[in-house]
Parts: C-alpha cells; structure tokens; sequence
C-alpha cells in the first residue's frame, strides 16, 4: 500500500477543520464506491428484487381504491428499509475489512469521520430513494395528492433512515457476524421512524386537509436527535 | 438470609391476601382483576430496570468502573425478564376482557417494541469479543435506544386509541378502594425486594465470573 503515492490522502492539517475532513472522507468513499460500486449494486439489486416480487405478485389492480394509499406506503416502505439495512453496513465494514480502520483514525477527528460516513451513507440513500420511488410509483399506480408533502416524507424518512443506522455500522463492523446483526440492531432503533414514515407517506397520498405535514416534522425531529445524540456517542466507540 | 426469609414471608402474605381477603374490583368480568397485583408490579420492576440499566450504563462510560457495567447487564437482564412476564401476564388480561391475546394496542405495541431494543441489545453482547469494547458497545446501544423512548411515548398513541385500564395504575384516582391500595403498594413493594435480592445475586455472580476467569488466565 502506498498511501501517500496517490496525493488524494487525507491529512490533518492545522487549518483543517471539522467540516472540510468530513467532506475529504465523503468525497474519498464516493470515489472508493465508485471504483468498486460493491454497496451501490448490493442496496439496488436488493430494491429491484424486492420490488419486483411485489409488483408482479400483486401488481397495480389488485388493491382496492380505498386501501391503496396505507397499503402501498407499507410496501413501498418495507421495500426501502430493509434495501438500506442490507447495504448501509458496508461504509465502516469496509475499512475494517480492508485493513484500513486505524489509519483512518489517525488521520481525522471522531466527529468528523462519523459526519463523513454519514453523508456517504445519505448519498447511498439519496440514489435508491431516486430510482426506487418513481419506479415504485409507476409499476404499482400509486397516486399521490400531494407530491410535495410525498417528497418531503421521502427526503425526511431517508435522512433519519441515515441518521439511526450509521452509528450502529460503526459498531458492527467491531464486531463478529456482521451481516445479521446489522438489521437486527438498526430495527429496534428505526421502528419509530418508520410508523411515522409509512403515516405520512399514507396521509400524503390520501390528502386530507393537513396532509402529512406532523409526520414529516416527527421525522425530521428524529433525524436531528439521533445525529446529535450519534455525534456525541462516536468518539466513544471509534476510540476504543 | 434474613431478607431472603422476610421476602418469602412477605411475598406469601401478599399473594394469600390477594385471593383470600380482597374482593374483585367492579366493572371487571369475574375474577381477572386480580391481575392488578401482579402484572402492575411486573410492568414497574421492568421500568425500574430499565432505567437503572441505562444509568449504570452512562456512569460506566464516564468512569469505566467494571462494577457499573456488572451493574447495567445484571439489571438490563432482569427488566427483561419481567417486562416478558408483564407482557405475557397482560395479553392474557387482554383475552379475558378484550377478547383476543394480542391486537396491537399502544401498551402493547411500546412494550414489544422495549422487548425488540433488549433483545438487540443482549445480541450485541454477545457478539463483540473483547470484554472492554463489549461494555462500551453495549453503553453507548442503551443510551441510542433510550433516544428513541420518546417517539414510542408520543407517536404510537396517535395512531390508535387504547383500551388500557388506566385507573387501575395511577392509585391517585377514585377508583381503587383504601384496602386494594394498600395490598397493591405492598405487592409493589414485594416485586421491588425481589428485584433488588436477584440483581445483588446477579451482580456478584458476574464478579466472581470475572475473577475466575482473570484467575484462569493469570495461570496460563
């Protein structure tokens, strides 16, 4: 390994701050992901199947009128929760994997290395909401009365989908079988956020006076407290 | 030994007393009231635990004292031990009054999903190696969670209304005579003692677990 070879190494200077090292690890995963696209192709593949299976098995007539807006939320959010749980674990297994944990923490601050992954993992987040929603929506027919509040749940629902699992990421990958116990950590956590989801993605569809506008204040609510609260708790493990 | 032989004394005098000497209370179907002395006292010893646990947990990660830690596992295993009977205990309650064991209502939904954090919680124990980062892993796990309360608290009411007997629990409203709150705070305080004699049995086994194992090793 030459790290230094290359020039596009991270290193800590004393102008440096918080911000700039995250965005240096963003910026270095994103081309790492590019390089390789191991989590991208995984978390997709994983969305296409799943979505697929649904459509096919029960299409877009199969649901009644009147149930379609619960019911297709419901879908439509298992289908990405459990795609982001099956893929989101790489951002630190990765490093452990690759050997490359313990230069990295040397070379940036705590809170930085968590902001950085965290955007990566948001970005992973970003590309399978893109793809999967408009996919979702044309296979299945679903119609939505308000886009704007549909969108804003979506946007809501994968910041706190980010926010709840990247500090868990960060201790599986210390850990031995990581691949189980990644979901099995992350679902307790993200329950709350996903009744929330699916109640707002429903009330969006429905549009009823006030839409799903509480919903997607509880989300974001919750996407701040689990980053205020992981910003807080990462150095703790990252330094062990 | 002495506080084990009062605990039984005390425990068997509230249990005769309940089926013997208080009469079931009105408004409920047959004798399933009775369930009050039991099942509320679970409910709180699990509360309790839970809420010791996470303390114990956070003075471990301050302090990194090995005793808080014994402490936040011991009391975390015990909570969950009896938030599992609370459930149980309650979802019969549910079949004999709302007629079916199980229909998602809001305590039955935040005390499934209390279950869900637990049992994720004793898995990542389990699966770290190394002994230190094991504590911290699972200190850092339980304050994450403890986050999430709130969300349960608030969000899954909205969702249904719930047909949990609330008067029963808050002895500050009519609804419960002189006589069945004094057995209830009696059976109350049965539950704690019981709680408080098997987390100090649990602590001093995990201690003594330790130093054997540190013995174990030193001879090697």
């Amino acid at each position: 390994m030459h790290p230094t070879k290359s020039g596009r190494w991270i290193t800590q200077t004393v102008s440096s701050t918080y911000l700039t090292e995250a965005v240096a690890i963003w910026f270095r995963d994103l081309r790492s992901e590019f390089r390789t696209r191991y989590a991208v192709n995984s978390i997709l593949m994983f969305a296409l199947t799943t979505l697929v299976t649904v459509s096919f098995s029960i299409g877009s007539f199969r649901i009644e009128e009147s149930e379609r807006p619960f019911l297709y939320a419901v879908l439509l959010w298992i289908i990405l929760v459990f795609s982001a749980l099956s893929g989101l674990s790489r951002s630190f297994v990765k490093e452990q994997e690759a050997g490359t944990m313990d230069i990295l923490k040397l070379s940036a601050r705590p809170q930085a290395v968590f902001l950085g992954k965290l955007l990566f993992n948001l970005t992973m987040l970003g590309v399978l909401e893109l793809i999967i929603v408009p996919a979702f929506i044309l296979l299945m027919g679903y119609k939505i009365k308000f886009p704007g509040c549909f969108v804003a749940m979506m946007v809501t629902g994968g910041l706190g989908l980010g926010a709840g699992t990247t500090l868990v990421a960060a201790m599986i990958a210390q850990a031995n079988a990581r691949g189980a116990l990644f979901s099995a950590l992350s679902f307790p956590l993200l329950l709350p956020l996903i009744i929330t989801a699916i109640k707002g993605s429903e009330r969006a569809a429905y549009g009823i006076s006030a839409a799903g506008w509480p919903e997607v204040k509880i989300a974001a609510a919750y996407a701040v407290i689990m980053i205020t609260v992981s910003l807080l708790l990462f150095p703790l493990i990252w330094e062990e | 030994m002495i506080y084990k032989i009062l605990l039984t004394i005390w425990m068997n005098l509230i249990i005769a007393a309940v089926f013997l000497y208080i009469e079931p209370a009105a408004g409920f179907p047959g004798e399933v009231s009775r369930i009050l002395f039991f099942h509320v006292p679970m409910a709180w010893v699990a509360t309790l635990a839970f809420l010791l646990s996470m303390i114990a947990s956070s003075v471990y990660l301050i302090t990194r004292k090995v005793n808080a830690d014994f402490l936040a596992q011991s009391s975390a295993e015990l909570g969950f031990l009896f938030c599992f009977l609370a459930t149980v205990t309650g979802s019969i309650f549910a079949k004999a009054t709302w007629g079916s064991f199980w229909n998602w209502d809001p305590r039955q939904t935040s005390i499934v999903m209390l279950l869900m954090i637990y049992g994720a919680y004793f898995v990542l124990r389990s699966a770290v190696a190394d002994h230190e980062k094991r504590r911290v892993f699972a200190g850092v796990y339980s304050i994450l969670a403890f986050c999430t309360v709130p969300f349960l608290v608030f969000i899954v009411p909205r969702i249904t209304n719930s047909l949990h007997p609330e008067d029963t629990l808050n002895p500050a409203k009519p609804g419960m005579d002189i006589k069945t709150l004094i057995f209830f705070l009696g059976s109350l305080c049965a539950y704690t003692g019981l709680f408080v004699w098997m987390l100090r049995l649990k602590v001093r086994m995990l201690r003594i677990m330790d130093k054997e194992r540190g013995r174990i090793n030193f001879h090697k």
